[in-house]
């Protein structure tokens, strides 16, 4: 017999759990085992619905029950039997119901390869192993800076571990999120991701600082700290791509929105408190003499300079509204 | 380090959690600590109820000359008790305690002492004293209670807030005014004959004798030793060894004949003993200008801006006109002051170590000028670190060298002062690069003044350098720009020898 449609139920990752085909109508949908379609949920009357195939597609029929039929979130009117819509999909009680009806010449989507997720972590594998050894490395070079000749090897080894770890329970955090909502552990895409903008992040604050110190131009050091910022906010976008891949311009535009109004706060409060928006106070980075390239003043030009701040201070010494600002201690 | 003034001083018009030097090295405060701990104590007890009280007083005051006379029969029980208490007789009706309440209840803020010292119930007290009603009279008000239980408000009449003085008028005096006299001071102002700082002084090792209310249990005589003038202060202060305690600032000292030498404004938390007391000399010369003037009513602010500015004006001066010390270091020439009116500490770090090894020095001025609980101003000090580098090699070092430098302290906003604003270079002066910020703060309710730190980290080798830091508080621009250029003139680098 000739197949006029497919029934499927869905689960809760829509994928089917059980199929029905159909070579004629109508087809009646319930919990009792006369039903064409039985259904093993409670909250789905004995007859729920019955389903009519027509010239212009199918037509739901609610039967009298507690939940009715739903279409997306509209529910069917009782004593109604409209045309299910093109998507096919229904609610009936608690369980999703698609209907695949069959169309005459019907073209289908081409097939499409398949994507081997694994094959792709392979081909990323090279870049993954270059940004660990190099994250070690930097994490080596950074913990010999900050310690002195002679520090005892167990010192080091305790200092050395502490990034790799708390990097490594952050890609597992994220990891078991990829498991629940993609059913695969990924962590070696999430370290990608995580290495990846990190030690973007890290490197270009480290060589801003630098090249501030070099050129004494100290909004270098400040586009570095928003650069650091940023990157953080890719991260976050990328690991959460990895989670929904189908929602990425969503939670692009939650995330930036986040990054916005957050950012706003903070700009506010700093500019209330008169502090600088960006940054310290004044570049504290210093670096070998060799590095410097700006030329220094005379003291007496550079006290000269500092003339300017009279006017700013006069403007911020307003005793404008507030004496909110607490009198306390400072240090 | 801080724009917030560390005071080695405590004023003793408040009985107050105590503050102490922050500046100090880490072991000396620790220190430090420990003998407030033990201080804290005996307070506790004074506070219980004991047998402090005055004796009732007698309604009439007794001149000073028939109090001395009267003092002849207690000879027998020795001259020092004797003259102890022909002091607290000549006091008794002119000392009275000074009450901060707050505008609209009977509740004191603080409490200090006062001397009757002119017509009309014109009392000298401490600025410190009579600061929250000078600066906030619209949440204070000050009121007065003598020994024999008199008491009645107070207005605010004229004050010196460099020397920590006051002039306060009783609004309704005692109906016994008269009859209770004033105080003498020991050099009396001749007129035509400008006042002599050294004539109002008593000699070395001279018994004085000071007189207040510590702490709100009584009123009571503190016999102690006249030590002269302390040294290498900015300020003139009298070095007085004798026990002053909170409560106690604004009364009178008086030499044996009762005549006023000095007033007793500060004590040192960490030493025993160790007090300070106004020369009489700046009283007069407040009482000179102020006794006749019309009570306060409007803002304090434009006066008081005008005294620090006289009082900056001069330190400014002395403080550049001298020359800096000779430093020892084969490559550096660094900035430090003489102690004509500072002082410095040194510190280093064990040799044996392996990491950068510094040498500190850290001078500082022992008199900051009391503007409020939270601002002392008036001051300046100066610091700097030598670093030896050369055990951890060129990178290490500039990390180092950059921590060391990135953590100072250049305060934030409050009540008092505005954020730090900088300007930040690098500035060369004989041969020397140095990497420098400068910054200003500016006051908020004190027009013209400035808070002034220049820090500075030489940039010119790779395993060694030197970083400074100066501060000066309560200084004009134009003078915070003079010593910003004096400190940095002081930086260079020398020829091997």
């Amino acid at each position: 017999m000739e197949t006029l449609a497919l029934i499927e139920t869905l689960d809760r990752d829509g994928q089917p759990r059980q199929i029905l085909r159909v070579s004629q109508w109508p087809v009646r949908i319930g919990r009792a085992i006369d039903c064409d379609l039985v259904l093993d949920d409670p909250h789905v009357a004995p007859l729920h619905a019955t389903l009519i195939g027509g010239e212009d597609g199918v037509h739901v029929v609610p039967a009298p029950s507690l939940n009715g039929v739903r279409f997306g979130r509209a529910t069917v009117a009782p004593g109604s039997a409209p045309r299910l819509p093109d998507s096919g999909l229904m609610t009936l009680g608690a369980t999703t119901v698609r209907v695949r009806l069959r169309v005459p010449d019907e073209q289908l989507a081409p097939e499409q390869r398949l994507v081997d997720v694994h094959q792709i972590e392979r081909r990323h594998a090279t870049v993954l192993v270059a940004l660990i050894a190099f994250a070690c490395v930097w994490e080596a070079f950074d913990l010999w800076l900050g310690t002195v000749p002679g520090t005892s090897g167990s010192v080091l080894a305790r200092n050395y571990l502490s990034a790799p770890i708390a990097l490594a329970l952050w890609c597992v955090a994220w990891s078991v999120g990829s498991m629940l909502f993609q059913r695969r552990f990924a962590f070696w895409a999430h370290l990608h991701v995580a290495l990846a903008w990190l030690l973007l992040g890290i490197v270009t604050t480290a060589v801003a600082g630098q090249l501030a110190f070099a050129l004494s131009m100290p909004s270098i050091d400040k586009l570095g700290r928003i650069v650091f910022v940023g990157a953080l906010a890719m991260m976050l976008w990328r690991h959460m791509g990895l989670l929904l891949p189908t929602r990425r311009r969503t939670v692009g535009i939650v995330i930036g929105s986040a990054l916005v109004a957050g950012s706003g706060l903070l700009l506010f409060s700093r500019s209330v408190a008169q502090e600088p928006l960006v940054g310290d106070l004044y570049l504290g980075t210093i670096s070998l003499p060799g590095v410097r390239v700006a030329r220094p003043q005379s003291v007496d030009d550079f006290v000269k300079s500092a003339a300017p701040l009279e006017k700013t201070l006069a403007k911020w010494a307003k005793p404008d509204d507030d004496d909110d600002t607490p009198a306390g201690d400072e240090d | 380090m801080s724009f917030l003034v560390a005071r080695r001083f405590s004023p003793l018009g408040y009985d107050r959690p105590m503050l102490w030097n922050r500046l100090l090295s880490r072991h000396r405060r620790r220190l430090i600590a420990l003998l407030l701990g033990a201080v804290a104590a005996p307070w506790a007890a004074a506070t219980a109820p004991a047998a402090h009280m005055p004796a009732p007083a007698s309604p009439l005051a007794q001149p000073a000359a028939s109090a001395a006379s009267a003092s002849a029969d207690a000879d027998d029980r020795g001259n020092l008790s004797a003259s102890a208490r022909r002091i607290y007789e000549i006091g008794r009706p002119r000392l009275l305690q000074v009450r901060t309440l707050l505008r609209d209840q009977d509740s004191q803020a603080s409490v200090g002492s006062g001397s009757l010292v002119g017509a009309n119930g014109l009392i000298l007290t401490n600025y410190h004293v009579v600061s929250q009603v000078a600066l906030e009279p619209q949440r204070y008000r000050l009121n007065f209670q003598m020994v024999d239980g008199q008491s009645g408000a107070l207005q605010l009449v004229a004050f010196d807030v460099v020397h920590d003085l006051a002039l306060v008028r009783m609004l309704k005096p005692p109906a016994d005014l008269a009859a209770r006299g004033t105080f003498a001071f020991r050099s009396p102002v001749e007129p035509g004959k400008s006042l002599n700082l050294a004539a109002g002084l008593p000699a070395q090792g001279e018994r004085i004798f000071s007189l207040g209310n510590p702490l709100d249990v009584g009123f009571v005589v503190v016999e102690g030793t006249y030590n002269g003038l302390v040294e290498r202060s900015f300020l003139p202060q009298i070095l007085f060894s004798g026990s002053l305690n909170p409560g106690m600032s604004g009364g009178p000292v008086l030499d044996d004949k009762g005549h006023i030498v000095g007033v007793n404004v500060a004590t040192r938390r960490d030493g025993q003993q160790i007090s300070f007391l106004v020369p009489a000399e700046f009283a007069q010369q407040l009482i000179a200008r102020g006794a006749n003037a019309k009570p306060i009513t409007g803002s304090v602010e434009a006066e008081m801006a005008r005294q620090l500015l006289a009082h900056q004006q001069e330190l400014t001066a002395r403080f550049t006109a001298l020359p800096w010390r000779e430093t020892k270091h084969a490559h550096y020439s660094v900035p430090v002051p003489q102690e004509d009116f500072m002082r410095c500490w040194g510190s280093s770090n064990p040799s044996e170590s392996k990491g950068l090894s510094f040498e500190r020095s850290d001078c500082q001025m022992d008199t900051a000028i009391f503007i409020n609980e939270q601002l002392r101003t008036g001051d300046l000090s100066v610091r700097h670190e030598v670093y030896d580098g050369s055990k951890l090699g060129a990178l290490r070092y500039a990390q180092e060298a950059g921590m060391s430098f990135r953590n100072e302290g250049m305060g934030r906003r409050t009540h008092d002062l505005t954020a730090p604003r900088c300007r930040e270079d690098f500035v060369e002066n004989q041969g020397l690069p140095m990497r420098t910020v400068l910054c200003l703060r500016a006051y908020r309710h004190l027009p013209g003044l400035y808070d002034v730190a220049v820090l500075s980290q030489s940039v010119d080798a790779k395993t060694e350098g030197v970083q400074g830091r100066f501060d000066a508080h309560g200084v004009s621009f134009q003078n915070a720009m003079l010593l910003a250029n004096h400190y940095l003139k002081g930086f260079a680098w020398k020829r091997s020898p």
